[in-house]
């Protein structure tokens, strides 16, 4: 049953033979009845001929007497036993009698002399074992010894045995027909999967190592061409994400060099000679930075293989965007004035977001904007509903940022300046988690840079109804 | 206090030991959930530190079981940070947890926060020294003379003021001044707290707020 299910060729071959077999045989029974009804016809007709030669026959008054003398030369003339045939005048005992097969007489209402014999005065029986009987009586003049009523009558075993050959004939051919046909239907429908087949076994071949590899629409039938074509979009999609990835574990690798370098390096110098206990604990806090430097990143790579948005969707609420906008400025005030930025914060509705992935977002963008902002400029942290749901921006005056980085900043590890001295502030991931944070949310983040002043923008999804 | 800590990675648990010995607790090392939840059963710990990666008998079954007799606050420890564990944890009945790798000053706090019994009282008006703060009508005064603070300087002088001796680590004051529940890259707590310095500490002789190499900020009469 479950080879049924599953194969498609031995399914197909199935309903093939069964298609085969319903159709021949419906075919044959057809034939059949035709076939009987004409041989009831034909037997009929016959026995209808009997009765007109008699009629003929026993108008001769020599028969007659040959009928009394000599009744054997009849009983053979009829020659078989499925044959009836009595003879008999009226209000007497029958002149003749033949019935070798000893078949039941029927009793039945004579055709009348001068009455024509038609097929429709044939009377049929269920006869004996099943075999039809069929029967006309009819009264003839034979002149002097009156109106004899004669019955002629004949089982139709032949009729019969053929008729049960023809059927056995039908099923039987219906059956090979089926057995053929299932044979040839599996023989073509396998035929029919080998390029199926084919590109399994391509597809079987591709791995990491040559995920460039496409699958061969070259000779393919018709119907494959959108699967195969969907088949290497998929690839296509995959191998970038795999470059994308074996990049991100490249960079990240290197990014922990730096941090793994300071550690090793400034430890095994201090190991050299006895310092002072001030000099050891210099050392340690040291090593405490690089570390908290060490795990904030892996925090950060954490949260960016994150794949599951579902627990962050669950915890979304309705945030007051004034209130979030001025916390933000609150928290930066500090780290702002330092550099004589001063920040202000604007904005009404609601954001509807998970608050600690906004507050990261915004906090990483805020911590963006002052880095890399003018001197005693302007910080404008805003958000405005729109159509989508809320525009959050953060804008800073500051250099401009090249058009050609702009749509790569979010990417991980990716800096515009490539020889800039990487700060311990700075991992150099805190553009593409707000990059994922928007993508768990459902919603878009985007960068612009003109005239020296810089904006980014996230656009969360206002709630929809059932969330 | 009374601590049980149950870690069986040799070098965790040496450090675990020595740190909280240190800080003048009174500390058990179980080196396997078998023996942990043993030591758990038989004596009576104010609170209890529970790695969960361990062989044979790991943190949530020796949690599970301890739980049938015992309502010791637990505090586990996890290297896995995906919000399934935490929750299964939480349900097990644990009462807090930290997610490897984390800073020393934080897993005091949060003991310490554990054993803290029955609700605080909000005090009113806090003395430190001759810093005193009426925390209602949020008026500071040191030596007589007035001081004037944002709301979050208050909200972190508050904090120092309410964990004198304590080290406070920077994400902690982070997640109790700002809401800020994740270690960001950025200084504003060093920043915050020097701008508070500037404001309360630099005009006076004694001074409050002292750094702590590597971890954060302790608030302390004493130096």
């Amino acid at each position: 049953m479950n080879g049924l299910r599953h194969s498609l060729t031995l399914r197909l071959a199935l309903v093939f033979a069964l298609l085969a077999f319903v159709s021949l045989t419906l075919l044959g029974v057809a034939l059949y009845r035709d076939l009987e009804r004409e041989l009831i016809h034909r037997d009929d007709a016959a026995l209808i001929t009997r009765i007109d030669q008699l009629r003929t026959f026993l108008n001769d008054s020599n028969t007659l007497e040959l009928i009394k003398s000599k009744p054997a030369l009849f009983q053979n003339m009829m020659g078989n036993r499925e044959a009836l045939l009595t003879i008999t005048p009226p209000g007497g005992k029958p002149l003749l009698v033949v019935n070798p097969g000893n078949l039941p007489l029927p009793s039945l209402a004579p055709v009348p002399m001068d009455h024509k014999l038609g097929l429709s005065d044939v009377q049929h029986y269920p006869g004996v074992d099943g075999v039809p009987f069929s029967a006309v009586a009819a009264n003839i003049d034979s002149g002097d010894m009156g109106a004899l009523q004669v019955v002629t009558g004949r089982l139709m075993t032949e009729r019969t045995a053929l008729l049960a050959s023809y059927r056995l004939n039908v099923y039987l051919f219906a059956s090979v027909a089926a057995v053929l046909l299932a044979l040839s239907g599996y023989w073509l429908v396998h035929r029919g999967l080998l390029p199926v087949r084919r590109l399994a076994r391509h597809a079987h071949g591709i791995d990491v190592g040559n995920l460039g590899e496409r699958l061969d629409s070259h000779g393919a039938p018709q119907e494959l061409l959108p699967m195969i074509d969907a088949f290497n979009a998929m690839l296509d999609r995959l191998g970038r994400g795999f470059a994308q990835l074996s990049q991100v574990s490249t960079d990240m690798a290197h990014e922990l060099r730096t941090p793994i370098n300071n550690l090793l390096g400034e430890t095994q110098v201090a190991l050299q000679q006895d310092r002072s206990l001030d000099a050891y604990q210099q050392l340690l806090a040291s090593n405490v930075e690089e570390l908290e430097r060490l795990a904030r990143m892996l925090d950060s790579m954490l949260f960016l293989a994150r794949t599951d948005p579902s627990s962050a969707l669950k915890q979304r609420q309705q945030l007051d965007a004034a209130d979030e906008m001025q916390r933000m400025a609150d928290y930066f005030e500090g780290p702002a004035a330092d550099v004589g930025i001063h920040i202000q914060a604007c904005g009404s509705g609601v954001i509807w977001a998970e608050p600690m992935l906004l507050r990261r977002a915004l906090a990483n963008l805020c911590a963006n904007a002052i880095k890399y902002g003018a001197p005693d400029s302007e910080l404008l942290i805003d958000a405005t509903p729109c159509a989508e749901g809320i525009r959050l921006s953060v804008r800073n005056h500051g250099p401009t940022i090249p058009a050609e980085h702009l749509p790569r900043l979010f990417e991980r590890f990716y800096r515009v300046d490539q020889s800039r001295e990487r700060s311990a502030n700075s991992n150099g991931l805190g553009l593409s988690i707000v990059a994922t944070i928007m993508q768990l949310h459902n919603g878009t983040c985007s960068a612009n840079s003109l005239d020296g002043l810089t904006s980014f923008e996230l656009v969360f999804p206002a709630r929809r109804q059932g969330e | 206090m009374n601590i049980l800590v149950v870690e069986d990675e040799p070098k965790a648990g040496n450090y675990l030991l020595n740190g909280l010995q240190e800080l003048g607790y009174c500390v058990t090392l179980a080196r396997d959930g078998a023996d942990g939840l043993h030591q758990a059963l038989e004596h009576d710990f104010d609170v209890i530190v529970l790695d969960v990666m361990m062989p044979k008998m790991d943190g949530w079954e020796v949690l599970r079981r301890l739980r049938k007799e015992a309502d010791t606050p637990v505090l586990f420890l996890t290297a896995r940070d995906d919000i399934a564990d935490r929750i299964k944890g939480l349900e097990l009945g644990a009462d807090d947890y930290l997610i490897k790798p984390f800073s020393f000053a934080e897993l005091v706090a949060r003991l310490r926060t554990l054993t803290r019994r029955g609700p605080t009282r909000e005090e009113e008006q806090l003395h430190v020294d001759d810093l005193q703060i009426d925390v209602l009508k949020r008026r500071i005064t040191r030596a007589g003379v007035r001081i004037t603070l944002t709301n979050k300087e208050f909200a972190l002088l508050h904090l120092f003021a309410t964990h004198q001796g304590e080290v406070l680590s920077r994400s902690m004051i982070a997640s109790r001044v700002w809401d800020m529940n994740f270690d960001s890259d950025t200084n504003v707590v060093d920043v915050a707290v020097r701008r508070l310095r500037l404001k309360i500490d630099d005009p006076f002789q004694l001074k409050l707020i002292h750094s702590v190499r590597g971890i954060g900020y302790r608030f302390d009469t004493q130096p």
